[in-house]
């Protein structure tokens, strides 16, 4: 019998299958009936029993031409493209003036081909760590050198001092010896989770800082002000090391060596300047690249990419280099949860501790930055209440005074890079926590003089001094 | 005063000089990295800056993009509203080639003057007779075959650059009436960040000279403004590490300042606006391309910076030609009918 196919709703269809289905049982081998009951499945988007079904007409009659047709269309709708390629071909072979089937084969074979294309092209993007390709044991270190060297391997007080003088004087750390802090922090950085919890006695106190952005000559200005870093003088810096200013490099490392120096008492988050994004466009890359190689830029990227993305102290306060959520209802749990070795996505979680601000009006608003949002004093008070916290403290913003205090004392600014960009007069600051009454406390600072940085491919292009 | 060719040993106010010329190639460079990355199109500028140089920060280039659309408005609309029939005096011109665009778009007026030191005119004039299509347009428009030039001046019938010192004005007058500046012809006068270099009694002489010298014109005024802030000092800080001094600094007190200096020297009218306000109100759609053009990571570096400069203008008008009605409040134009007409 006959069905009109080319108008049959899907309830026709319903009834062709159950119709084939009963001639089949009193024929099972006839191949035009599974051939037109596959045509039927397709149809009624039924794919996988319309491949079983061409299958088997094909089983039955290896010439039905037809048979190969419906594989082939049941395979395409599986998106198994090259099995359908190979019918598709069987079909324009024996039916060389078929324009239909050519076309079929045609548009099928580009589909393969831009899948392979795809694929190839994946591969080569799948990042084998740098770490694999290196051979830091057999570094030589040149004779001539007279810089700071890690002491069997390992990073010390005495190294640390000698790095900072050295940098202060414009000169470069061997390649070595970075490569060494690099991998090294590596490892260190990957083991801590997304969130960092930590508690500070009655007695401690920690130092938080804001964003400092490759402004070296002020860092260790910091440092006299505050004093080294220590088992007894714990810091924390809130991400955005490197960029805009041209030290970014000797920053990176020296915070990188009190991290090895001092892995419980000296903390790093990320900030949304430790992306490749960020140091393609504002210095990083440009820098690494002019002092060292592409090799060491790409292992300073995935370094980045094991930064954790918020601090807890005491269950009380919260760190993050942005702020808030676009959304109600994220715990510190979900942030426990974040997989953070990546590039940040456009939006989510993780985005938004890397990028949002906060706005003084109740609610969201769209960001000016045109990534994550703006979050009210409101968006702060509920998440505070929900998670059990006290306050928040982010950076990410420069401020004339060098921080900030809104949302009635719960959301927190502190930045540490003062005359930001040579240009904008601001004081930097940096908070005082005390574990007895975990009140901030603010300390501020002005700029001091940096060596003029000889035009370099990534200095100069940042000093421009406004319009001439 | 005296004439500073004269002098043999390098003072003081040479290094100074030195350091105001030397910010031509920042302008220079500057607008040949924003052009090249797209933020409008000046097909000229690489026959003045071959290379493109290292990056520019976005906030500059924004920066440098709002300042040429508020130019080119202004500039625009004057020679529009003149029909043509009026000059165009470019006062520190540097590498700048607004004449090409102008030959390029029809707005040609009678004649294009531009002024600037004469080493930095006769790096200019050397680049012009090297590449035809700065040279070809200069030829096109000059009815007989030879143009008048030597080592700091070129002359044609439609376009004239003179090496002179600003400071100096009654030779610049000399050197204007010799290559037929016409004193009856409606005239724009542009200075973008020139006149900051110059002791503000420099800067009033040139000014009192223009309002003397034309009695339908405008004056374009383009430099810092709200310098008493914090920003604005370490502004002065920076340029004067290098060498660079703000000698006229003073008038850049406030948009007010800006506007006194040419309403205290014989101008009718003065209006001014900072270039945050500017960029607000330059079409928005083309703003938000540029925008996509390259991502801001700090905002408030673009506040700072657009809040730091102006555009002045300055008109008298006794031609009446409506010349008074040009400006860059655009919003507030097209809300008003009865200005719409007269643009």
């Amino acid at each position: 019998f006959l069905i009109d196919f080319s108008e049959q709703k899907n309830k026709d269809y319903e009834n062709a299958i159950k119709y084939y289905s009963e001639a089949l049982e009193l024929n099972p081998s006839n191949a035009i009936y599974y051939s037109n009951r596959s045509l039927a499945y397709l149809r009624t988007e039924c794919y996988g029993y319309a491949l079983a079904d061409a299958t088997k007409a094909l089983e039955i009659d290896k010439n039905y031409i037809k048979g190969y047709y419906r594989r082939a269309t049941s395979n395409m709708a599986l998106g198994k493209f090259k099995a359908a390629l190979k019918d598709y071909e069987t079909v324009v072979r024996v039916r060389p003036n078929d324009k239909d089937a050519k076309m079929k084969y045609q548009e099928c074979n580009k589909i393969v081909k831009q899948k392979a294309f795809e694929r190839a092209i994946a591969s080569d993007e799948i990042k084998k760590s740098v770490v694999d390709s290196l051979d830091i044991e057999n570094m030589t270190i040149e004779d001539d050198y007279v810089g700071p060297k890690l002491e069997d391997g390992n990073v010390t007080v005495k190294f640390m001092e000698e790095m900072m003088e050295w940098f202060k004087d414009q000169k470069k750390l061997h390649r070595k010896c970075a490569y060494q802090i690099l991998v090294q922090v590596k490892d260190l950085l990957a083991k801590l989770p997304s969130l960092v919890e930590i508690t500070l006695k009655e007695t401690e106190k920690i130092t938080i800082c804001g964003d400092t952005h490759g402004q070296f000559y002020d860092l260790l200005n910091i440092f006299k002000l505050n004093g080294l870093p220590s088992e007894s003088n714990p810091y924390l810096f809130n991400g955005d090391f490197v960029d805009r200013g041209s030290f970014s490099v000797e920053v990176i490392l020296t915070l990188f060596g009190f991290k090895l120096l001092y892995p419980n008492d000296f903390h790093l988050l990320r900030g949304n300047h430790e992306t490749d994004n960020m140091n393609q466009m504002y210095g990083f890359e440009g820098e690494v690249k002019a002092k060292y190689t592409a090799q060491m830029f790409q292992l300073f990227s995935e370094v980045f990419q094991w930064l954790p993305l918020a601090q807890c102290i005491n269950n009380k306060v919260l760190i993050m280099h942005g702020g808030l959520f676009s959304e109600d209802g994220i715990t510190l749990d979900d942030l426990r949860k974040i997989e953070r070795n990546r590039q940040p996505p456009d939006s989510g979680p993780m985005c938004d501790l890397l990028w949002s601000d906060p706005q003084p009006q109740s609610g969201r608003s769209i960001s000016k930055r045109g990534v994550s949002c703006q979050f009210g004093p409101d968006v702060t008070e509920r998440f505070l209440e929900q998670n059990k916290l006290d306050y928040i403290v982010r950076s990410h913003e420069v401020k004339a005074e060098g921080y900030e205090v809104t949302h009635s004392g719960k959301c927190v600014t502190v930045f540490s890079a003062p005359n930001y960009c040579d240009q904008m007069g601001n004081k930097g600051a940096y908070i005082h926590l005390r574990g007895a009454d975990l009140k901030p406390e603010f300390h501020q600072f002005t700029a001091v003089p940096h060596p003029n940085v000889k035009p370099m491919a990534y200095a100069n292009t940042l000093m421009q001094l406004g319009m001439m | 005063v005296s004439n500073p060719h004269a002098r043999a040993a390098f003072t003081d106010s040479d290094t100074a000089d030195e350091a105001v010329r030397a910010t031509c190639d920042d302008a220079t460079t500057c607008k040949r990295f924003a052009t090249s990355k797209g933020y409008w199109k000046d097909p000229y500028m690489q026959y003045f800056a071959r290379s493109v140089g290292e990056r520019k920060a976005p906030e500059i280039n924004r920066g440098y993009y709002a300042r040429v659309q508020g130019m080119n408005h202004l500039l625009d609309a004057f020679i529009r509203k003149t029909e043509c029939d009026c000059q165009v005096i470019n006062l520190g011109a540097g590498l700048d080639t607004t004449f090409w665009r102008l030959k390029e778009e029809n707005l040609l007026p009678r004649k294009f003057f531009e002024i600037d030191f004469p080493t930095v005119v006769a790096r200019k004039i050397h680049n012009i007779k090297k590449k035809p299509p700065l040279s070809k347009p200069i030829i096109e428009t000059h009815s007989t075959d030879s143009l008048l030039l030597d080592a700091h001046s070129l002359d044609s019938d439609r376009y004239c650059i003179i090496g002179a010192d600003l400071r100096d004005i009654s030779t610049l007058d000399q050197k204007l009436k010799k290559f037929q500046l016409n004193q009856e012809l409606p005239t724009m006068l542009l200075s973008e960040c020139v006149l900051v270099y110059m002791t503000p009694s420099h800067s009033s002489n040139i000014i009192h000279w223009a309002a003397e010298s034309f009695h339908t014109a405008m004056f374009i005024n383009y430099e810092q403004v709200n310098m008493s802030d914090r920003f604005g000092q370490v502004m002065i800080e920076n340029l004067q590490r290098r060498q660079c001094n703000l000698a006229g600094v003073e008038a850049c007190q406030s948009l007010e300042s800006q506007k006194e200096r040419f309403l205290k020297s014989g101008w009718e009218h003065a209006d001014a606006l900072d270039m945050m306000t500017v960029y607000s109100m330059l079409p928005q759609e083309d703003v938000a391309r540029i925008e996509r053009l390259e991502f801001l990571d700090e905002k408030e570096l673009l506040h700072q910076l657009l809040q730091h400069y102006s555009i002045c203008w300055a008109t008298k008008d006794k031609l009446n030609l409506g010349i008074s009605y040009i400006t860059l409040f655009l919003l507030i134009v097209f809300a008003s009918p009865p200005f719409t007409n007269k643009l």
